[in-house]
């Protein structure tokens, strides 16, 4: 939880100096639960780019959520259509990690757990936001500074992946492609279209070393779960990476392993503090 | 920003955003993906992240006021790596690449 107010804090400082105030930002990071959409938001506003450009690139980094929804709407179905529609509507990228662990290891996390865990998050989200807004509208933090800690985040969330051939060429392929629609003036779409052509490189690569077989192999599971890091956060990307349950066990690692003994999302929520 | 250009981001982002994270749950349920899909499913996390790193640290023009302040931002981000490394900690991750990030700044 402490992780979001490190971050969050300076995303409300950037919308401050873009113009919202603490109330917008509250109902933002109540609403919109994508840290990268809202430090966008406000670097493309500073740089006097217009409402309906901030909208679509906004947009387009956030269809990455229907991709998440699509992984975790297998395990969605063991509950009612309400609190499946609940849990979507409220995930962060981290809550979302925690959940699928926890849904596909299939132990006893029910809607309640998740809703609550997905909650949580959010208002914490939410008032570090507001609380960032109020800090940036009477001190002046370079907004630079204040952006650097969502690519420390990134760079975070990046390391946190499994490094299997597939992963490693999914990211150089989405890194090349960035650059590229950098360079010939595709920066709105930049982003989306990176993680499809990178998604595409890591099935590509998975086709011809068969490691999407090998995925499905008790062993693989062992192997990646040890490299995959400790953070329920990132490991997601594991979680998602083979299904059948083995691979959300990969989102155990350390934090995620010892929280997975807790019943409660509380217990969750405190174990990953005192992680941090 | 006045209260309608706030009300216009809002809505058509907020709106964008929800239709993305229900649309897939409502249309899959009770369905199963192939395991080819799931596969291609696992691949975003990397690539998506991976994306918005080079996004955030890799421009056309991040040499264009000298070769310090373009490389800055990337030593930070070693920074973060060496950090992330030691640690697994994103609190530390976050705290420790923004104060390199301002001592690097200072250089």
């Amino acid at each position: 939880m402490l992780s979001y107010v490190a971050v969050g804090m300076p995303c409300g400082v950037l919308a401050a100096k873009a113009g919202m105030d603490p109330l917008m930002n509250f109902v933002l990071g109540l609403t919109f639960l994508t840290g990268s959409g809202q430090f966008m938001m406000s670097n493309l506003l500073l740089a006097g780019i217009p409402i309906g450009s901030v909208v679509a690139s906004v947009c387009a980094i956030s269809t990455r959520f229907s991709l998440y929804s699509a992984s975790l709407a297998p395990y969605l179905q063991h509950f009612g259509k309400p609190q499946a529609l609940a849990i979507s509507c409220t995930y962060s990228e981290e809550a979302y990690g925690i959940s699928l662990g926890k849904l596909a290891e299939g132990g006893n996390w029910t809607w309640r757990h998740a809703l609550l865990l997905n909650l949580t998050v959010q208002f914490t989200w939410a008032i570090s936001c507001a609380l960032g807004a109020a800090l940036g509208s009477v001190v002046d933090i370079p907004t630079a500074i204040a952006g650097f800690a969502m690519t420390s985040l990134f760079v975070y969330l990046l390391c946190t992946q499994s490094h299997t051939a597939g992963n490693v060429c999914a990211m150089a392929g989405a890194a090349a492609t960035v650059f590229i629609c950098k360079c010939v003036g595709l920066t709105g779409v930049a982003v989306p279209l990176g993680a499809l052509v990178g998604m595409g490189a890591g099935m590509a690569s998975a086709l011809l070393t068969h490691e999407g077989k090998k995925a499905t192999t008790l062993d693989d599971a062992t192997t990646s779960r040890g490299i995959a890091g400790s953070d329920n956060v990132a490991a997601f990307g594991n979680a998602t990476r083979s299904n059948n349950a083995l691979a959300p066990n990969s989102a155990a690692g350390s934090d995620n392993a010892t929280a997975s003994d807790s019943s409660t999302p509380d217990a969750l929520a405190l174990k990953e503090g005192d992680a941090q | 920003m006045s209260i309608t250009e706030f009300l216009v981001l809002w809505l058509c982002s907020f709106g964008f955003i929800l239709f993305c994270r229900v649309a897939p749950v409502v249309v899959l349920r009770g369905r199963s993906l192939s395991p080819r899909v799931v596969d291609a499913l696992g691949y975003i996390p990397p690539a998506a992240f991976a994306a918005l790193v080079t996004n955030d640290l890799l421009s056309p023009n991040m040499f264009a006021n000298g070769i310090w302040p373009g490389l800055m931002p990337c030593i930070a981000s070693g920074v973060v790596v060496l950090v992330c490394w030691k640690t697994r900690s994103m609190l530390w991750c976050c705290v420790l690449g923004v104060v390199s990030y301002v001592l690097l700044s200072l250089i």
